[in-house]
């Protein structure tokens, strides 16, 4: 066991280090480097983890006095219903730490769900009622910089340096040059297996599919075998959890949207239909329409629709956020009679393992996350913005403390200090497999930094997916329609 | 021996065949119609991970009440903001309700009594509105909202809700008015009312059961409503419900049980509407309005 253990870590640490050395490559330029990526592995974040002491009140009321008597208006999203509990012990924590360190401050606070607050934001900006300060998906804030209706915002402002974050974190809050915001949390994610499933399709259960190649197999002897999917595909139009899961495999195969996977990206170069895109698409074609190895209803699933399948045992595998872990413990939590042996026992056949790999033993994951942003006054309900109480809340929320434990079960802290906190050592001792998911960050790959993106990784990438899987184009012309539009949008036609 | 059933028994017997085939329709019709909502109830009594089993529970192993209690526990966060919307949605609908009938009333009648110049052009350009789907005007109307200074206030959705409430009450409320013979004001004018009071104390009891449907027309209409809601509201405090319950949903997960006891109450009002009102609107679709 230890042996077998050890034989991961070391396959996992070489893996972690050429990745590591690309994306140091790729980042130094640009920032400095507090992150020691050579030594990044699941022992290593567990070894500095809880190892230092933050006081966000004192290190904030440094930058914004504790005393200042202001208001500030925010939207993100916050925890909802179908959230673990966890999430909304620390939400609540977070406003009551908040309010206690600056209780001058007043705060208007909207949670706005997920796939709601894209929209929700570009209309308030039209009829001039949007918030001072709003945390959108790491795939929007280029949008509204681009448009003019972001203030600009780096580290310095609100007391951080740009060596506390990630330096692909800070690549996708910069546009043109300019910072627009701040990493609140970065995220990747990891496979999930359900070990029981894959024992009784003949597949070693505590191992998971190494390359995309072998996801293709696996999920077809799962099928064959058990009559169930074995790769919990998502291929849902306008739905960001599409690109999050598609992106990776196409990475792998050598393919990419634009050449947002190569070390120094332009944004200038379509990739969309190159071969090894192709290739991705050809793999998800092949579970869809030939094997019939992945859900009949991909089409219209989002991640949501795949728990289901997967804690009932009628899913094999499929991409998540350490979040699944903890909204499955959750559920099992509260299950009551006997459905809570049936509960218990899908939540100790869970299992977590690195992305796979492509044909040649690359590994990518979407670098996903979140980013604070402040709105430029005119479009701010009311015409203020007051400056000092934005930086106070921002930087409450990106402190090394809070930055962990708001990102606690679905991510990782945006202020890389997090990683020391005593927060995160209990993350690490109560998550299981937070150490998997956290080691795939320096495989991350940021989505293309233009504000064309969200309709590029929304729109284009599952219409492509959906005109091949569908069997309305082949896969060639599916990749070859997409290019044909993603040159449209960069070229200037087209976008949101 | 073989009895010969006489023409008459053939027929009465044929005809008994069809109505059981009738009805043995009609039930599946109902069953059809009706299972979505008992499917609803049913998973509004489950635990989010009984919700998740496949097979289904077709009844839960342990049927609890939680997911209600979460929704009109008013010490909850759930609780509060889904009361919240519930007495928004009421408050919209309701308004819109008496406005629509307000205006459509007045204007139906008018269709219906008066001959002007350019009165059928008028009549079928009230519902050129019905005609574009809503998303149509999504953009023009929020830039008439921002412009008013409506945006984010319910005045902008009761506004938005009688431009495509209005046309259809007044097209079924001059339905009810066509019926009403004229000769029963006539008959009130001789007797020394005035046109409003013929109008009052005899078109508009005659005419209850039509402005009770057109009631509950435009009340669902408002009730049901997303896109304007989702696109004008953004305040939690101003949410109707269609936007408000979209709490249920996460980024990658959905609180089912939450999500049907919430749909399940939502829609508690309407079928209320429709058991209370069920006689008027019966009436409203069968009853001449000549009394002999």
């Amino acid at each position: 066991m230890h042996t077998k253990t050890g034989r991961r870590l070391l396959g996992l640490s070489m893996a972690v280090l050429s990745a590591a050395t690309m994306l140091t490559t790729a980042t130094t330029a640009s920032y400095a480097q507090s992150v020691d990526l050579s030594k990044w592995s699941p022992e290593y974040v567990k070894s500095i983890a809880g190892t230092k002491k933050f006081d966000a009140a004192k290190d904030c009321g440094a930058v914004v006095p504790n005393d200042y008597a202001g208001s500030v208006s925010y939207w993100y999203t916050g925890p909802f219903e179908a959230d673990p509990e966890i999430a909304h012990v620390q939400d609540k924590a977070f406003w009551e730490a908040f309010h206690a360190a600056y209780p001058n401050i007043k705060t208007d606070v909207q949670s706005i769900t997920y796939n709601e607050l894209l929209d929700k934001f570009r209309t308030s900006l039209l009829g001039n009622s949007a918030p001072a300060v709003i945390r959108l998906q790491i795939l929007g804030g280029v949008e509204f910089a681009a448009k003019g209706y972001l203030q600009p915002l780096k580290p310095e402002d609100v007391g951080y340096t740009a060596a506390d974050f990630w330096p692909g974190a800070l690549k996708s809050v910069t546009y043109e040059g300019v910072s627009y915001g701040l990493p609140t949390n970065n995220e990747t994610m990891a496979m999930i297996w359900n070990a029981k499933v894959f024992k009784d399709a003949g597949l070693d259960p505590d191992n998971p599919p190494a390359t995309w190649d072998d996801v293709v197999a696996y999920s077809k002897q799962i099928h064959e075998k058990l009559g169930i999917p074995g790769y919990g595909l998502v291929a849902k139009q306008n739905a960001g959890n599409t690109p999050f899961r598609f992106m990776p495999q196409m990475w792998a195969y050598g393919g990419g949207a634009l050449d947002e996977a190569a070390a120094e990206p332009t944004y200038k170069t379509v990739e969309i239909n190159n071969a090894g895109s192709k290739a991705a698409l050809q793999a998800a074609y092949q579970m869809y329409a030939v094997d019939k190895s992945v859900p009949t209803s991909a089409l219209t699933n989002t991640q949501g629709e795949n728990q289901a399948p997967f804690i009932a045992g009628k899913l094999g595998m499929m991409i998540a956020h350490p979040a699944e872990y903890a909204k499955m413990t959750d559920l099992a939590s509260k299950a009551t009679g006997s459905d809570k042996a049936v509960a218990d026992e899908v939540v100790a056949n869970m299992r977590y393992g690195l992305l796979p790999t492509g044909p040649d033993g690359k590994r990518a994951v979407v670098f996903g996350g979140s980013n604070i942003h402040v709105v430029k006054p005119e479009f701010v309900q009311g015409g203020k913005v007051d400056e000092q109480a934005v930086k106070a809340l921002i930087c409450f929320w990106d402190s090394p403390e809070w930055s962990t434990k708001l990102a606690w079960v679905g991510s990782n802290p945006g202020n890389i200090n997090g990683f020391l906190t005593d927060a995160m050592k209990e993350r690490l001792d109560t998550i299981k497999f937070l150490d998997v998911t956290t080691s795939m960050l320096p495989n991350g790959i940021p989505f293309p930094v233009i504000p064309q993106a969200p309709e590029i990784m929304n729109i284009i990438v599952p219409d492509m997916l959906q005109n091949a899987l569908t069997g309305n184009m082949t896969v060639d012309q599916a990749a070859d329609d997409a290019a044909t539009k993603v040159q449209a949008i960069v070229d200037g036609g087209g976008g949101i | 021996m073989t009895m010969e059933l006489s023409a008459g028994a053939a027929k009465r017997r044929g005809a008994g065949g069809w109505r059981w085939a009738g009805r043995i329709f009609l039930v599946l019709l109902l069953g059809f119609t009706v299972m979505p909502m008992i499917w609803m109830f049913i998973t509004s009594l489950k635990t989010g991970f009984a919700a998740m089993q496949y097979p289904p529970q077709w009844w839960p192993a342990e049927p609890t009440l939680d997911n209600y209690w979460r929704l009109i526990d008013p010490s909850g966060t759930v609780g509060r903001d889904f009361l919240q919307y519930f007495w928004n949605s009421i408050w919209v609908s309701t308004l819109t309700t008496i406005l629509a009938v307000v205006v459509a009333v007045p204007a139906a009648y008018a269709f219906s009594r008066f001959r002007f110049p350019g009165r059928t052009f008028l009549f079928f350009a009230v519902l050129l509105r019905n005609m574009f789907p809503a998303v149509v005007f999504l953009v023009p109307l929020f830039i008439l909202m921002k412009a008013l200074g409506l945006v984010n206030t319910h005045g902008s959705l009761i506004l938005t809700y009688l431009t495509f409430g209005l046309p259809l009450a007044i097209w079924l409320l001059k339905g009810f008015y066509d019926n009403i013979p004229v000769q029963l004001e006539q008959a009130a004018r001789i007797d020394g009312a005035t046109r409003f009071q013929a109008f009052f104390l005899i078109v508009m009891p005659l005419s209850t059961p039509g402005i009770i449907a057109t009631s509950i027309y435009s009340f669902i209409g408002a009730w049901n409503e997303y896109i304007y809601a989702y696109t004008f509201l953004t305040r939690h405090d101003q949410m109707t419900l269609p936007v408000g319950i979209q709490r249920f949903f996460s980024e990658n997960a959905t609180d089912w049980p939450g999500l049907m006891a919430a749909t399940f109450m939502m829609s508690i009002p309407v079928v209320v509407l429709f058991l209370v009102l069920q006689r008027y609107f019966v009436r409203a679709l069968t009853e001449g309005a000549v009394k002999h």
